[in-house]
């Protein structure tokens, strides 16, 4: 038959199963990227060569094919893949292994009965790589690669959501770099932008990793703290207020301090919402500029 | 060819239908039942012909109970074709995630809650659909394949369904069941809308079913 | 041998699910049948005709297959009652046998199960006369 040839020639995986889900099909493809040639894996049951594949969804999809003749689905951003294939290719990828998208579906005799079922293998390794990378790029800033405001306001109402069902402690401190525009008038802005670097670099290396550090625009900054309640985030605050004050920023041969104000606030019954939160710290932010700046003032 | 305003299917070719239905959704319980290994229940599938942009329309009337809705949407191809459109309340994908088991699947960086959501609504809607889809052609001697399903609303009121894309004179036979699993917590419906194609072939499949019978 | 079963009763709410089922039975034995759209209809015909054999769908209008044989059983526990339905869920088929069917075949029908069944019925109306 000349159209078999489409078989191994075809750029995805193809794998056809009997009943008793014995390999009766492996194509070249297939091959290829997992190392097991044909001969091998053909008469084998394929859990003997895939146990992980030996899922309660799988079993029931088989099933299912069998069953109905139906297709069933197994997308990329559920499983990642349904075969741990080692990702090659010279494309810059964060994953270890190819992601996939696969399919099933029944192949008939000609008494229209479920013989066999077929599954097919997507390589989308790269579609996936480039939409981590924007979902990534949505949610950071460019010029300091920690988060931006956008993920600060979706993660604050996920932050309220577990608050209300587990009610757990959450505080925020927010920042803001004092006399910041001078600092732009007589260096000029990207000295600026290097105090901004150095800043956010500096704090983000004395945070925990369940905390999360955010530019919350122009020299202002914010750090959200999960399980913590005012009094410790008052600690943190301070040390971040010492450590910035005490750090040398040298650019172009100029050693530059800067001093940082801060303000602090935690999750309480009466904030209700995430806006009131972000209103009550920047409260207390303001406070400490009022008082002189350098400082860390609690939310009221 | 001009269809004209004359009916679509005889009052027999109804009957016959509905009977099909009836065995078909009976046998897809059954299977599902086996299957996925959950009571399912399948109401008496209901029978409407209508012309394609009433169909938006129907299809809010018979949910208007429900406030927010999620529906899947699955196209089949045979010589019976059409889309399949299944509508879950909104909250149903949270409790059928642990019916059906998916969070084993799950790749432990993938967004959980979303991600798992919306994956299980579609699992569940392309297993509901297959199987009653696949008994009807099955009876009807077809065979049929699907496009992957879609999430078409997700988390909407049922007053936000689209008006229709199908052309205005198309008609559409339109074949409602309410299904429940795990002693009625979860229902929905599933709709399916067969495409203007389909119904001379439908009308002929018809026949020959009946045939075996005089 | 002697013919013991003599009336057929069946019960369906399609027209042409009944005559699917008809069409299943032997044509030459001279059975007499009768019809019912739906449970209550079903009670009333059984009343009226004393079936020697019921056929009865589960899923029906006005009164369903669960309460008719119930009722049924109640007038007759002798009664021959063979469910027909598409749906053989465990549950489902405990359920009626509980009700005191005599036992269930699966839409869709075929001829040699339907005089299977007939047969068998024939066997069970032996013994109890």
């Amino acid at each position: 038959m000349i159209f078999a040839q489409i078989f191994d020639a075809i750029n995805i995986g193809l794998v056809i199963l009997d009943r008793d889900l014995k390999v009766c099909k492996w194509n070249r493809w297939m091959e290829m990227n997992s190392g097991i040639p044909a001969a091998e894996i053909v008469g084998s049951h394929i859990f003997d060569f895939f146990p992980n594949l030996k899922t309660r969804k799988f079993l029931r999809s088989c099933k299912s094919v069998f069953t109905f003749g139906n297709f069933c689905f197994f997308s990329q951003k559920l499983h990642r893949c349904l075969f741990p294939f080692k990702t090659t290719g010279c494309f810059d990828t964060r994953f270890e292994y190819m992601q996939q998208s696969c399919a099933m579906g029944p192949l008939r005799d000609e008494n229209n009965e479920v013989k066999y079922l077929f599954i097919y293998v997507q390589d989308v390794t790269e579609a996936a790589t480039y939409e981590q990378k924007l979902v990534e790029m949505n949610m950071r800033d460019s010029l300091t690669g920690i988060y931006n405001r956008r993920f600060l306001e979706s993660k604050l109402r996920e932050e309220f959501k577990r608050h209300k069902r587990y009610s757990r402690p959450l505080s925020i401190i927010m920042f803001d770099i004092d006399f910041f525009k001078k600092v732009n008038d007589k260096y000029g802005h990207q000295c600026g932008d290097f105090i901004l670097k150095s800043v956010s670099s500096m704090i983000a290396s004395q945070i925990r990793n369940v905390d999360f550090l955010i530019r919350y625009g122009g020299e202002e900054f914010c750090c959200l703290l999960p399980e913590t309640a005012l009094e410790p985030a008052l600690g943190v605050a301070e040390r971040f207020r010492k450590s910035v004050m005490e750090h040398d920023n040298n650019f172009d041969g100029n050693n530059i301090k800067v001093t940082i104000s801060l303000g602090v606030a935690e999750i309480r019954p009466n904030i209700s919402s995430p806006e009131t939160l972000l209103k009550k710290v920047d409260e207390a932010l303001y406070r400490a500029k009022r008082k002189g700046r350098n400082r860390v003032e609690a939310m009221i | 060819m001009d269809v004209k305003k004359e009916k679509i299917l005889t009052d027999e070719e109804v009957d016959i239908l509905q009977e099909i239905m009836n065995i078909a959704f009976g046998q897809a319980a059954s299977d599902l039942a086996d299957v996925i290994d959950i009571h399912v229940i399948l109401s008496v599938p209901f029978v409407k012909i209508l012309q394609a942009p009433e169909l938006p329309g129907y299809i809010r009337d018979e949910i208007r109970d429900i406030c927010n809705i999620s529906i899947i949407e699955q196209k089949f191809l045979g010589k019976f074709r059409g889309n399949a459109l299944m509508v879950f309340p909104s909250h149903a994908g949270k409790e059928l995630i642990a019916l059906f088991g998916l969070e084993e699947n799950m790749h432990p960086d993938a967004d959980p809650a979303e991600t798992l959501g919306r994956e299980t609504l579609m699992e569940v809607g392309n297993i509901m659909i297959g199987a009653c889809i696949g008994k009807l052609s099955e009876l009807l001697r077809d065979s049929v394949t699907y496009s992957p399903p879609r999430i078409i609303i997700e988390n909407h009121p049922c007053d936000t369904i689209p008006d229709s894309q199908l052309a205005a004179d198309d008609s559409a036979i339109v074949l409602k069941t309410v299904f429940s699993f795990d002693r009625g917590s979860i229902s929905g419906f599933v709709f399916l809308v067969t495409s203007h194609e389909s119904i001379q072939w439908l009308k002929e499949a018809l026949r020959k079913f009946i045939e075996r019978y005089e | 041998m002697q013919k013991m079963i003599r009336k057929i009763l069946i019960v369906d709410d399609s027209p042409i699910a009944r005559k699917m089922l008809k069409s299943c039975i032997p044509r030459d034995r001279g059975y007499e049948f009768y019809e019912a759209g739906d449970g209550r209809e079903a009670v009333e015909k059984f009343r009226e005709t004393r079936p020697d054999v019921t056929f009865m769908d589960l899923t029906m209008p006005v009164m369903n297959g669960y309460e008719a044989i119930e009722e049924i059983i109640r007038i007759d526990p002798k009664a021959v009652i063979i469910v027909v339905t598409a749906d053989i869920q465990v549950k489902a088929v405990t359920k009626v046998m509980k009700l005191g069917a005599h036992m269930v075949l699966k839409k869709i029908l075929r001829k040699e199960e339907v005089e299977d069944a007939l047969l068998k019925a024939e066997d069970t109306l032996r013994k109890f006369s």
